[in-house]
């Protein structure tokens, strides 16, 4: 039997009254609010927090950001304290697998009709996606993507080496290492001796050599992957790297070798792209050095996933559950995306974002089509230094492996293989 | 033959004439030790008058061309942490509104409690005693999430208050410890002539140990002080945003990993808030050396 | 032992009527006392049991027996820990013995600006762990500290670069943690250089010995408690040193100068590995009991021995 028009009214009546709620919440009946953890602090990140914090705020909304001092260790340290305390923020950072882990810790938001709203999942790369819908359902949204292999050449130094080409495979980049060397730089490669740069060096090179056995090993834990031949040529590659990198760093972070490496002394630098942001920050040009995707030995693209994100905790206010709804939107808004990019040196996680404009350095363009160019040739994989591709026990276990190796010659290629393949298995 | 000379209070000396090689070698071996001392403080201060760019010309160690005195200033109200651009000045508040509180309490109680197990020994005072100073070997670690739960359960997480509570139960170790041994020396017979005459114990304390007291109580004080001050951990994790202490905004300051290093109104920043336990020791350093002669060590 | 103060009701009062009055000499005393004791011990036996469950991010409930414990004593990081602990705590008690020591002998000297000299050793206590990792770390690295500092002015050749050196590492870490505490020795040895006997001093002198030797056969042996307390106090130090090595080399160069402090707030709070990180914590405390029980031990027996005497 047809709905009559009477039944059609009163179903239409109906679901304006559901609505109703929800539209009065939309029109801002409860002045959002939100509280947010994160470890960004100073430098270009807390610039880019800060901004986005204005936003919020110019949108009605009350920003109550509060950074944790210290590295993402403390801010975990405080997030966990306060969801244990049954108080945790209604937004806090987390990225990669910890995401699936500590959903089940603590209830989040289900962003799945915000996202369906947004049409955001269309725009974001599947791989990425899966991190932050972990059950299947959106509880995350990620804000910013990094490549970490991305290859910095500075000017001077190149002028001075008289090389011309970027290097696009491994060999090349080891060739031009030792035409700098040549050409009166010591030590060519300007990267630090921080854990995360420590495992930069050996994730580079393996996807570097083969993003499909950098997949099996790194990502799925793949027995043979890990005990292949690729894996070994990586770390012999990781040495080479190493060696060109100047020991008394230390445990410093590759920040104190900026003024070299922009002056010449040093040529090159294997490093995310947030290093554009500190460079900005720190008041160098953007002509002072090239961009280029990292090595890959088969001439395409590999694009070393990073991306960052915020989790939605649950809530029972209902100022702080508007606030969750009017941060998701500003997080997966293009013009934000821009924004908060423009700030820090990453890219927008949405793939329809035009960088072509005002604002973007022609390092993030670059990046933005390496992005496009490895998702559409399957390599696309996902950083293990940054905690993208294991969770943190494992990925801590594993860079302790490749620390060491870096920082002590007399280890083999094949000491590490076996070292990391048993720390695998020992953190499972 | 070396002929050395009893001085008044029973030290050894060497007599000045005659013998002026050997005066001569300790001076000069006081001397390097107090430039290794000194070294590391001078290095900070030369620092915190430098500006970011020489120093990251030149290197750590070196002496200012021109005066950075905006270094101070940058570091005491000005530098920014994330939305918040006022400087150091909040948080050394609040660390002296957490400091203060829990020094005082801790020095308190544990003079008190450090004068009961001594003086008026009740049962299972030895085993609460050996407990309370076994205290001072827990590590930290272990009881970061303890007191989390703890806190939680009596509503205190991410309150002032909830640092002041941690920091005197946790203070008392120390506090219990060193009363304790300085007021075993008290002669007891102080005590039972006292009560005779009908004084409780409080009117005890009051009248006759807290008197003789001061020099324990100002080793106690300084040590807690100190502690407590330069307390890192707890007071990140215990607390948020504009309530934490200095020690936090000192490591917001230095961990930029994302950022050029500051080093010039880092160097700064860390004299300012090592200036009060600095002036501390160095205006209260006799006293302690006194109050430590003074049979706290047993 | 007999009780000092005799704790008795006085007569001619009523049981009732003395517990009240006393009350508040019962809170003061007890109240604080007891939560001190009660959360050490709770929250040691909390570690412990957490160190037999299967806990990550946060506690939960479980058993796994004895696995995390072989988890921790197998991996590659505890090892180096531990060999680093001996390493560092011993070097570290003996040195930072021998210049507090050193120090408060000089300063007994009745040298002129001893003032001076004493708030001068005394003031790195004032300074906070991270602080003095931080500044350290910056004295000691090869490219921005003394070693650069030297070649700029001139002498080239000098090397200096323990921090990075994977071998001399640990080496740093002792020297900057005896800068900090070698202070407190300094103290306490020199409150018991200045409260030594003076006739005990004389009666040396007029047998005929010369300072060194006064102080060698006379003096240093009335310092023994002193010394065992300050091995105490400084052992405590090393082992629990948590701050000033994550500041200074953060357990590196790779994992060169890890410690067991590290070790456990690693596993508990940067890996989520709660279970195991509890189960290094006790192990920790193993290590402590395995120094201060040995401790405890002596000093009982020579309680015993001065009562008996």
């Amino acid at each position: 039997m047809p709905i009559t028009t009477t039944r059609r009214r009163l179903l239409a009546g109906s679901a304006a009254a559901l609505a109703l709620p929800a539209f009065a919440r939309a029109q801002g009946a409860v002045k959002p609010r939100l509280t947010v953890i994160s470890q960004w602090s100073a430098g270009s990140d807390g610039a880019a927090i800060t901004a986005l914090g204005k936003k919020f705020e110019e949108k009605g909304g009350v920003w109550q950001h509060s950074p944790v001092p210290g590295f993402t260790t403390e801010m975990m340290n405080k997030l966990r304290a306060q969801i244990i305390a049954g108080d945790p923020p209604a937004c806090s950072q987390l990225k990669g697998p910890e995401i699936a882990a500590w959903s089940k810790i603590a209830p989040t938001v289900d962003l799945d009709a915000a996202v369906a709203a947004a049409g955001y999942e269309k725009v974001v790369a599947p791989d990425l996606a899966k991190l932050h819908k972990p059950a299947g359902k959106w509880i995350a949204l990620p804000l910013q993507i990094y490549s970490t292999n991305m290859l910095f050449l500075s000017k001077r130094a190149m002028d001075k080496a008289k090389a011309d080409k970027p290097p696009v495979t491994w060999a090349d980049f080891n060739a031009l290492a030792e035409k700098m060397k040549s050409a009166g730089m010591t030590y060519p490669l300007a990267n630090g001796g921080t854990r995360p740069d420590d495992g930069q060096k050996f994730e580079a090179s393996f996807a570097g050599i083969s993003p499909t056995a950098y997949r099996a090993a790194i990502m799925n834990l793949d027995k043979k992957a890990l005990e292949g031949p690729e894996i070994k040529a990586a770390f012999a590659q990781t040495r080479k790297i190493a060696d060109w990198c100047d020991p008394n760093v230390g445990a410093q972070p590759y920040a104190t070798n900026l003024k070299r490496f922009v002056d010449g002394d040093m040529g090159m630098l294997i490093m995310g792209g947030w290093a554009q942001g500190v460079l900005k920050n720190a008041g160098f040009k953007f002509d002072d050095y090239v961009i280029v995707p990292g090595p890959s030995d088969n001439g395409k693209p590999v694009f070393l996933l990073n991306a960052d994100a915020f989790i939605f905790w649950q809530r029972k206010e209902a100022d702080l559950q508007a606030g969750q709804m009017l941060m998701a939107q500003l997080v997966m808004d293009p013009t934000i995306q821009t924004m908060y990019s423009q700030i820090t040196g990453s890219i927008p996680v949405r793939t329809d974002v035009d960088l072509s404009g005002e604002g973007w350095s022609d390092g993030q363009r670059t990046t933005a089509a390496a992005l496009k160019n490895a998702v559409g040739n399957n390599q696309a994989v996902l950083s293990l230094a940054h905690n993208m591709a294991q969770e943190n026990g494992l990925t801590a276990a594993m860079i302790d492996v490749i620390t060491e190796y870096v920082k002590n010659k007399s280890i083999k290629p094949e000491q590490a293989v076996s070292r990391l393949a048993d720390a695998v298995e020992g953190a499972r | 033959m070396q002929h050395g000379v009893i001085s008044g209070d029973g030290s050894l000396r060497m007599r000045d004439r005659g013998f002026a090689p050997s005066r001569a070698l300790i001076y000069l071996v006081v001397t390097l030790f107090a430039a290794a001392y000194l070294a590391p403080l001078v290095v900070v201060v030369l620092n915190s008058l430098r500006t970011d760019e020489e120093i990251a010309q030149s290197s750590m160690i070196g002496w200012p061309q021109h005066l950075a005195w905006g270094n101070y200033a940058l570091a005491w109200s000005g530098f920014c942490v994330a939305e918040t651009c006022a400087g150091i000045r909040p948080y050394m508040l609040n660390s002296a509104l957490i400091t203060i509180p829990a020094t005082i309490f801790s020095t308190l109680l544990g003079a008190v409690a450090g004068y009961a197990v001594s003086l008026w020994r009740f049962r299972g005072d030895v085993w609460v005693y050996g407990i309370v100073t076994l205290g001072l070997f827990l590590p930290q670690q272990m009881r970061l999430l303890p007191w989390t739960i703890v806190l939680r359960d009596i509503g205190l997480i991410n309150t002032l208050t909830g640092l002041v509570l941690i920091h005197t139960i946790q203070g008392l170790s120390f506090t219990v410890l060193f009363c304790r041994n300085y007021y075993i020396a008290i002669p007891h017979e102080l005590i039972r002539a006292a009560r005779v005459d009908g004084a409780g114990f409080f009117r005890i304390f009051w009248r006759i140990i807290l008197p003789l007291s001061s020099p324990i109580l100002i080793v106690t004080v300084i040590w807690q002080f100190t502690h407590i001050w330069n307390e890192f951990l707890y007071g990140v994790t215990f607390t948020t945003g504009q309530q934490q202490p200095v020690t936090a905004a000192l490591i917001a300051l230095s961990a930029a990993v994302a950022d050029i290093p500051h080093h010039g109104v880092q160097s700064a920043a860390v004299i300012i808030a090592a200036l009060p336990t600095l002036l501390i020791y160095l205006f209260g350093g006799r006293y302690f050396v006194r109050g430590l002669t003074a049979g706290a060590v047993k | 032992m007999t009780d000092v103060v005799s704790t008795a009701t006085r007569p001619g009062q009523s049981a009732t009527s003395e517990m009240l009055r006393r009350l508040p000499e019962f809170l003061m005393i007890w109240v604080p006392l007891l939560l001190s004791a009660a959360h050490l011990v709770t929250f040691s036996i909390w570690t412990i049991w957490i160190s037999f469950t299967p806990s990550t991010l946060v506690p939960v409930t479980g058993w796994v027996g004895l696995r995390n414990y072989t988890a921790v004593l197998a991996s590659r990081n505890w090892q180096i820990a531990f060999d680093n602990l001996l390493l560092f705590g011993t070097a570290f008690v003996l040195f930072s013995l021998v210049t507090g020591l050193l120090l408060a002998i000089l300063l007994d000297q009745r040298i002129r600006g001893e003032n001076v000299l004493r708030t001068i050793f005394l003031y790195p206590l004032a300074v906070s762990f991270v602080v003095t990792g931080t500044v350290w770390s910056w004295l000691l690295n090869p490219g921005i500290g003394i070693e650069k500092l030297v070649h700029d002015l001139g002498w080239i050749t000098f090397k200096f670069d323990w921090l990075v050196d994977r071998d001399m590492a640990i080496w740093t870490i002792v020297i900057a943690a005896i800068w900090q505490s070698s202070g407190f020795a300094m103290a306490l040895f020199l409150a018991g250089l200045r409260s030594v006997d003076a006739d005990i001093i004389k009666a040396a002198q007029i047998d005929g010995a010369g300072p060194v030797r006064t102080y060698w056969r006379v003096v240093l042996p009335t310092l023994w408690p002193i010394t065992i307390t300050v091995v105490v106090v400084q052992l405590q130090f090393a082992i629990s040193a948590f701050d000033l090595v994550r500041a200074l080399t953060n357990g590196g160069p790779g994992i060169a100068t890890q410690l067991p402090a590290l070790v456990v707030y690693d596993l508990m709070f940067q890996r989520s590995q709660l279970g195991r990180g509890a189960a290094a914590a006790v192990l920790m405390l193993l290590i402590l009991l395995a120094v201060l029980l040995p401790y405890a031990a002596w000093r009982y027996l020579r309680r015993r021995q001065s009562a008996h005497a």
